[in-house]
């Protein structure tokens, strides 16, 4: 039986293939972007789909005010531009995507924080690692003039644009996974209390912090040769810009530092027997448990929670909050993650957690 | 341009001619083996020296693997022969007329030749040597060995595509012009947004 021929829809008007474009080059929306020259783009005029389609309605959700969008439009309705684009449209065949819209919306993604997408787009460019390189060398030099807060925005740029070559089945962004990297800092329990990653020496605990939110080994490194003082403003820094919303985690842990000292001092497990705290405590505190202390931490409780989940969880909420944890401990079933600070620590008073 | 050396050499490897003989192959490997178990030996292992010499030794236990047996060693050369000769084709192509069906041709031909070469001859032989009786005596390569070498040659093979996809023609994208002074300037006005 003869297929039946599916109506011809009118061509795709060029105002709404600009404006798509802008779009997704404003925003820095590598993913739109790339589908718009799929084979079943919306754009294409010989695809069934419909752009003017509710369901295709965020292909075109960017703030038209914003100078972003004024200045993607612009690229995009370049007669060179659009005739490269309706040139990839007509195509039957993988599209080559215009290098200068690309350009921009790499720009634009490092601007709004979204660098896994700046990243794509510089690999496609071949710039990627000179970029990265570029904001390193940057970020040195604001170092040098002590403009802390543009180092650590530099680094964080820098480290944001990496790219994982043995992800399976290909090459992908590195995406910050501090939920993982929480579970190995605090993977081996401390044999002793100077152990906790919390209690180490300060030079020792802001050189940990610094490859846990850098979330590289190579770019922590770089600051190697830096004094102390400078490594704790940066530390700092780095700590505030990684957690918008540090000063609520700040709440949390004085809280929790407040439930574990009226349960009483003595959670420190050199002091006691395996399996005796636990039935101490609810002696003592009838109405009170441990597992209150890693609750008050996180904001809320997790049912028949682990110490594990829990770290995971407070990782994924604030970064940095791992790094004035440690395990505990209470019985020979019951482990819980309580807050743990040194009380000569400048840069953990600055932070405000005691 | 070098398009060589991103193929991996066997040869070169070992340090051996292209007519040597399965005896001289095996002595190559054997000398360099040992040498190798003795700097792991002698060195304190980090993270980092373990993948090295993850990859030292599979590269080792690979280029024996493949020399000694002379179809699997003919094969190998022709397939190394093959995927740098459609570099080329595909390179002379594209300077000829980018737009060309031939070019596109030639690109997907490399590609698929491009990705079987590196992922036969840079992972899958360089694990099925890791099992061969011969050089499991002399390296010592066990599963444990096989499961930490998994994701260092699949990160090896991926950074050896990476290299070579650098020098090649742009097809995912159209060329770039990129100034790399005003790069500098995006850089220095994108840090301080925000800062």
């Amino acid at each position: 039986m003869a297929k039946k021929a599916q109506p011809q829809k009118p061509p795709v008007a060029q105002d709404i293939i600009d404006a798509c474009l802008a779009s997704a080059v404003a925003e820095g929306d590598i993913v739109n972007f790339r589908f718009l020259f799929l084979s079943y783009s919306p754009l294409r005029n010989d695809s069934s789909e419909e752009i003017t389609a509710d369901k295709y309605a965020y292909l075109r959700t960017a703030d038209t005010s914003t100078q972003r969008y004024a200045d993607a439009l612009a690229r995009a309705s370049v007669g060179e531009v659009r005739q490269w684009v309706q040139k990839q449209l007509d195509k039957n065949g993988p599209a080559q995507l215009p290098a200068d819209l690309l350009l921009l919306l790499g720009d634009n993604a490092v601007l709004l924080g979204k660098y896994t997408a700046a990243a794509q787009a510089y690999e496609l460019l071949r710039i990627r690692r000179r970029m990265q390189e570029e904001f390193f060398v940057q970020a040195d030099a604001a170092l040098d003039r002590n403009e802390i807060a543009q180092a650590v925005r530099g680094y964080l740029i820098a480290t944001g644009l990496a790219y994982d070559y043995a992800a399976f089945p290909e090459p992908l962004p590195t995406v910050p996974d501090f939920h993982n990297k929480a579970l190995i800092l605090h993977a081996e329990y401390p044999k002793s209390i100077e152990e906790c990653v919390a209690l180490q020496p300060e030079e020792n605990h802001l050189r940990t912090a610094l490859s846990y939110l850098l979330l590289s080994p190579e770019a922590a490194a770089r600051l190697q040769t830096r004094s102390l003082e400078t490594l704790r403003a940066f530390v700092l820094e780095l700590v505030r810009q990684r957690d918008p919303e540090w000063d609520l985690f700040v709440k949390q842990y004085r809280q929790s530092c407040e439930v574990m000292r009226e349960l009483g001092e003595h959670i420190d497990r050199n002091n006691l027997e395996a399996g005796s705290l636990a039935d101490e405590a609810a002696e003592q505190q009838q109405t009170r448990h441990p597992e209150e202390i890693s609750e008050a931490l996180l904001g809320r409780k997790i049912e028949k929670g682990e110490w594990w989940q829990y770290m995971k969880e407070l990782a994924y909420n604030h970064a940095p909050a791992v790094l004035f944890v440690s395990r505990q401990a209470i019985s020979k079933d019951l482990e819980i993650v309580v807050p743990r600070h040194r009380s000569d620590s400048v840069w953990v008073r600055e932070l405000g957690l005691y | 341009m070098s398009t060589e050396s991103s193929y991996i050499n066997y040869l070169e490897v070992l340090e051996m001619p292209e007519d040597c003989k399965s005896g001289e192959a095996i002595r190559a490997y054997k000398k360099k083996m040992k040498d190798l178990v003795i700097e792991i030996a002698r060195v304190e292992i980090t993270e980092e020296r373990r993948s090295t010499f993850l990859l030292e030794m599979a590269r080792l236990n690979a280029a024996y693997y493949i020399l000694r047996d002379k179809d699997l060693r003919e094969k190998y050369l022709a397939d190394r022969a093959q995927v740098m000769q459609l570099e080329e084709e595909w390179h002379a192509t594209v300077e000829k007329n980018p737009d060309s069906e031939d070019a596109d041709r030639l690109r997907r031909s490399y590609d698929s030749v491009l990705r079987h070469f590196l992922s036969t001859y840079m992972e899958e032989l360089m694990l099925e040597a890791g099992r061969d009786k011969e050089c499991v005596e002399a390296s010592h390569w066990d599963a444990a060995h096989e499961r930490l070498a998994t994701r260092v040659l699949r990160h090896y093979r991926q950074q050896l595509y990476r290299e070579i996809h650098e020098r090649l023609p742009y097809y995912e994208v159209t060329q770039p012009k990129i100034n790399w002074d005003e790069r500098k300037q995006v850089v220095a006005e994108l840090l301080k947004v925000g800062a």
